[in-house]
């Protein structure tokens, strides 16, 4: 296994300020003389991780590889996993200022006088021995509930798209920092080094989308080699990856051998660490040549397979193709494989659009849990469904039950998790009758992150990196395990 | 200030040798090889060592207490500075690896015998000032302080000086433990005695001892033997977080659902100290909670794995084949061997030297020969074995007879039929396996299961789930075009 750069101050090109006085003040207390005696005192020592090695879990992992799930624009826990009766009962009335409790609004309903509390759009079942409570927006999903453990006590402190979705991805509502997966690379390092460690896959519903960005997939300050990859569907998954034409294989295996010693003698030259890791990149991208094409490849997939995802699997750039993607990308040594699917932002017309929606993604989701477990990799493979924020109990504009819409909530929303190390069949956390706020158990993005680190075998606390005078982790200075969801 | 006495020139000469010497071992330090006699030389350092630490101190303080200081205990204090200085060159030319405490005892030791010598010059050509001198003689103090402390961390460990603290005492359930004493009493010494005990009785309540907790704290019993619901303990450990008065405080650590649920439980059931295991119905909440505690934690005992040296893994992995250890120090291995466009079994020989090692074993979709066969039964240790989507046979699994460490199968499409059930039953440890699309007849394995009601035998989706996702009208299908 590669081992890499504990830090930045073992490069000599980053000799920063306060590391050079620190050096030098210890330098003058105590040994004048002998500083000037041995050459490399102003090199440092001790700087890297907290007795942490990288590319070796803290401790035993539970979990190897996760596949996220994410489901962009954030569903309304209200129709999919988070009953509430209580709203049919008080439908029409307005929030009580008491269970609102100056929560702010976004500027789509802060105009409103009136918040009238608006009942599920959907009927809701009972399931499975662990009674777990699922709409019928979900049915395939809801047979597969007892494999699940539902977490209904999330929140965060975002109300808007772009800053909720960093947080989750990152770790901050600001962007810059390294994406989740990348900071997993960054710990773990790749399990088969002929793929990228960290893949990103993007489908779109026909719902009310927001935007994606790659920087929710960028690697921020670690090394680039951890960024996530992006497949697309249809010919080229990884652009610029193919050779042109005329080009053999033996001819290009020639040219990055002539290319990579060039690199080296520069990398001599200069220390920089970034042109070791180009000349990795290199060597990966070669090597993607064989690997990626035959992971992608589905029609090696046995008709069964494609029913149990359901038809659309064949259709490249659906959920569906994308769901049977990541388990062929999880079987092949993908850490953190993520997947995005757009449309999932209803401010209005909730009913239809969660319904076609939910369709795109209930049954590949559900499948992919079963066919990971015929395969026995629920066993050590993470998977996680949800959004980047709730949605209110009172709806948007209008009292019109018959088409309707429901804001951005952070106070409290669902997701559901599943296998590597999470225990199955179990619901989490509990909001108010009013789904509103959180009553038991919440579970604060921080958390989350830190459960799934712990799951991988990762202290969250110490996986960190040394940027710009300080060291950084993925939960930054908070963050609990949730050992309660944990096996 | 002092005046001369009759010290010899040949000292000063001496002095000035020996500082040489020692400007000599610290930059030349990595480059000279010492011969054995002089390195056995160095092992007088930790005696002679003591020698300057209390000449110079007799010194510095005669020195700061503005008493005269005899020239001759200058001199003897200098020589045994440099002498302890050198000698701890030549001692640690024996260490293998310097840690950054031997750098930085070695670094801090040499500035005393250059401030020694120092000290000395400046007396000699009389250029002592009383507020120089004075200087040098507390920087010289702090730095044998130092250079002592850290020499004492070298040799007694880092943590020698650190203050004692409780220990933690380790906690075996027997068998049919005493719910109070066993269970309950842990809890408590876990996440509440930090505050109610004999020296810190917050609230007047003491949670140290059965008779304590009956008696309860300045607000009168914790506990309500007729109506559990209504005991002071779990209201408090039941209040919202935020709630001022709720236990544990806020920033201590909390209890947990389980334990909670245990402590509540234990009220409703009598809160005495006689309650035993065996005496609960087997549909109590609390059985299964305790029977959960029992439970050994994941911890496995890999402890006894053979040494491996980190080269030798760097060494052995490639780019079809990763090795890593599984966790951070540990000796366990997890081994997944990736289809190499020019796979050949001959890469199993390399592993053999770390074969024991190996608890976890993914050879997934490769096409494996006898050698590979051969190579997994050698690795004794496994606990966790994938040889799905393989040719694998029920001859191959005969052969792995041997691996009686094993907890997770994963065989599923492959070519073993009823046979291999044989040898299923005879790994001991297996917890689960995982044998869809094989010759397993549906027969022969509801016989297994129902045998073997400890293993979990999955051989593929439950028909009647699968038939719900297979069978679909087709026209609900919507196909969504290329984009």
């Amino acid at each position: 296994m590669e081992k890499e750069k504990k830090s930045d101050s073992e490069n000599p090109l980053k000799v920063n300020r306060r590391h050079f006085f620190s050096q030098l003040s210890v330098g003058i207390g105590s040994l004048a003389l002998g500083s000037l005696l041995i050459p490399d005192l102003f090199k440092g020592k001790g700087e890297g991780l907290l007795g942490q090695e990288l590319g070796i879990p803290h401790f035993a992992p539970k979990a190897k590889r996760i596949i996220y799930l994410f489901q962009a624009g954030a569903p309304s826990q209200l129709e999919t996993f988070d009953y509430k009766p209580t709203l049919k009962k008080r439908m029409g009335e307005d929030l009580p200022e008491s269970i609102r409790n100056g929560q702010r609004l976004t500027g789509m309903t802060s105009g409103q006088s009136k918040f009238p509390l608006m009942p599920p759009a959907v009927k809701f079942n009972q399931h499975g021995q662990s009674g777990a409570w699922v709409s019928e927006f979900f049915p395939h999903i809801a047979k597969i509930s007892d494999e699940i453990c539902f977490v209904k006590s999330m929140h965060t402190e975002a109300i808007n798209h772009d800053p909720a979705i960093t947080f989750f991805q990152t770790g901050s509502q600001q962007s810059g920092r390294p994406s989740m997966g990348s900071w997993m690379s960054y710990g773990l390092g790749n399990e088969n080094k002929n793929l990228p460690s960290f893949v990103v896959l993007t489908s779109r519903g026909k719902g009310n989308s927001q935007g994606l960005y790659s920087k929710l997939w960028s690697s921020g300050f670690l090394d680039s080699k951890h960024q996530g990859v992006l497949l697309r569907s249809g010919k080229d998954p990884v652009l610029y990856l193919n050779d042109p034409d005329g080009l053999s294989r033996s001819d290009k295996r020639h040219l990055l051998d002539k290319v990579s010693s060039l690199n080296k003698i520069h990398h001599v030259e200069t220390g920089d660490d970034e042109i070791e890791s180009r000349i990795a990149q290199y060597e990966m991208a070669y090597r993607m040549q064989m690997s990626v094409p035959d992971v992608m490849d589905i029609k090696k997939e046995p008709e069964s397979v494609i029913k149990l995802y359901g038809e659309d699997c064949q259709v490249p750039g659906t959920y569906a193709a994308n769901a049977l993607q990541a388990r062929r990308l999880a079987e092949n040594g993908v850490r953190f494989i993520q997947l995005y699917h757009q449309g999932w932002d209803q401010h209005g017309n909730l009913t239809n659009e969660m319904r076609g929606q939910a369709k795109d993604v209930d049954q590949a989701s559900a499948a992919l849990i079963l066919d990971l477990k015929q395969r026995g990799m629920l066993e050590d493979t993470l998977v996680v469904w949800g959004g980047e924020f709730g949605r209110t109990n009172f709806c948007q504009g209008n009292f019109n039950p018959d088409n309707f819409g429901r804001d951005h909530h952070p106070r409290a929303f669902s997701i559901w998790m599943a296998g590597g190390g999470i225990k199955p069949g179990i619901t989490y956390g509990k909001t108010d009758e009013f789904g509103y706020n959180v009553v038991e158990n919440p579970v604060h993005i921080n958390d989350f992150h830190a459960t799934l680190m712990h799951a991988m075998g990762i202290n969250h606390e110490e996986l960190t990196y040394k940027y710009q005078g300080r060291r950084f982790r993925l939960t930054d200075v908070a963050g609990n395990v949730v050992k309660d969801i944990l096996t | 200030m002092m005046k001369k006495t009759n010290i010899k020139p040949w000292v000063g000469y001496l002095i000035f040798g020996l500082t040489v010497f020692l400007v000599f071992c610290l930059i030349f330090e990595s480059s000279i090889q010492l011969p054995s006699l002089v390195a056995w030389l160095g092992r007088w350092h930790p005696l002679i060592l003591h020698f300057p630490i209390v000449l110079l101190v007799v010194a510095i303080f005669l020195g700061l207490t503005t008493n005269k200081i005899p020239k001759l205990l200058l001199v003897v204090a200098t020589i045994s500075a440099l002498l302890t200085a050198i000698s701890g060159f030549m001692l640690a030319a024996d260490a293998s690896e310097k840690g950054d405490l031997l750098i930085w005892h070695q670094r801090l030791g040499s500035a005393v015998a250059f401030l020694a010598v120092l000290w000395y010059v400046l007396v000699t050509l009389n250029l002592a000032r009383t507020i120089l001198i004075k200087v040098l003689q507390v920087v010289l103090g702090i730095t044998i302080f130092f250079a002592g402390h850290y020499g004492g961390m070298v040799t007694h460990g880092e943590d020698f000086l650190a203050l004692p603290t409780l220990g933690n005492k380790s906690n075996i359930i027997p068998e049919n433990p005493l719910i109070y004493a066993h269970i309950v009493q842990p809890i408590l010494d876990d996440k509440c005695i930090s505050c109610h005990n004999g020296n810190k009785k917050k609230g007047e309540l003491l949670l140290t001892n059965f008779k304590e907790i009956k008696k309860g704290g300045e607000n009168g019993e914790i506990i309500d033997e007729t109506d559990y619901k209504n005991s002071t303990i779990l209201k408090l450990v039941h209040l919202p977080l935020e709630d001022e008065n709720h236990m544990p405080p806020e920033g201590k650590p909390q209890l947990s659902i389980s334990e909670i649920q245990i402590l509540e439980r234990w009220i409703a059931l009598g809160a005495n100290d006689t309650l035993q295991l065996s005496h609960l119905n087997s549909d109590e909440t609390l059985v299964g909670l305790v029977r959960k505690l029992q439970q050994p934690t994941v911890k496995k005992d890999w402890s006894k794995l053979p040494e491996i040296d980190d080269e030798v893994l760097k060494n052995l992995n490639s780019n079809y084949v990763n090795i890593t250890r599984f966790a951070n120090q540990s000796n366990a291995l997890n081994v997944i061997v990736f289809t190499a466009p020019t796979y050949n079994d001959s890469i199993f020989i390399e592993l053999d030297p770390i074969a024991k090692n190996i608890v976890q074993l993914d050879l997934s979709a490769l096409p494996l020969g006898e050698q590979a066969i051969s190579f997994i039964a050698k690795c004794v240790n496994l606990e966790w074995l994938e040889v799905d989507k393989t040719s694998f046979t029920d001859e191959n699994l005969e052969k792995l007879k041997g691996l009686t460490k094993l907890e997770v199968i994963k065989a599923y499409d492959t070519e073993i039929t009823d046979k291999s059930l044989a040898v299923f039953e005879n790994f001991k440890n297996l917890k689960k396996m995982y044998v869809a699309q094989t010759n397993i007849t549906i027969n022969a394995l509801d016989a297994f299961k129902k045998e073997h009601q400890n293993i979990s035998v999955d051989a593929g989706i439950n028909p009647s789930i699968e038939t719900f996702f297979v069978v679909k009208e087709k026209d609900t299908v919507a196909v969504k075009k290329e984009e």
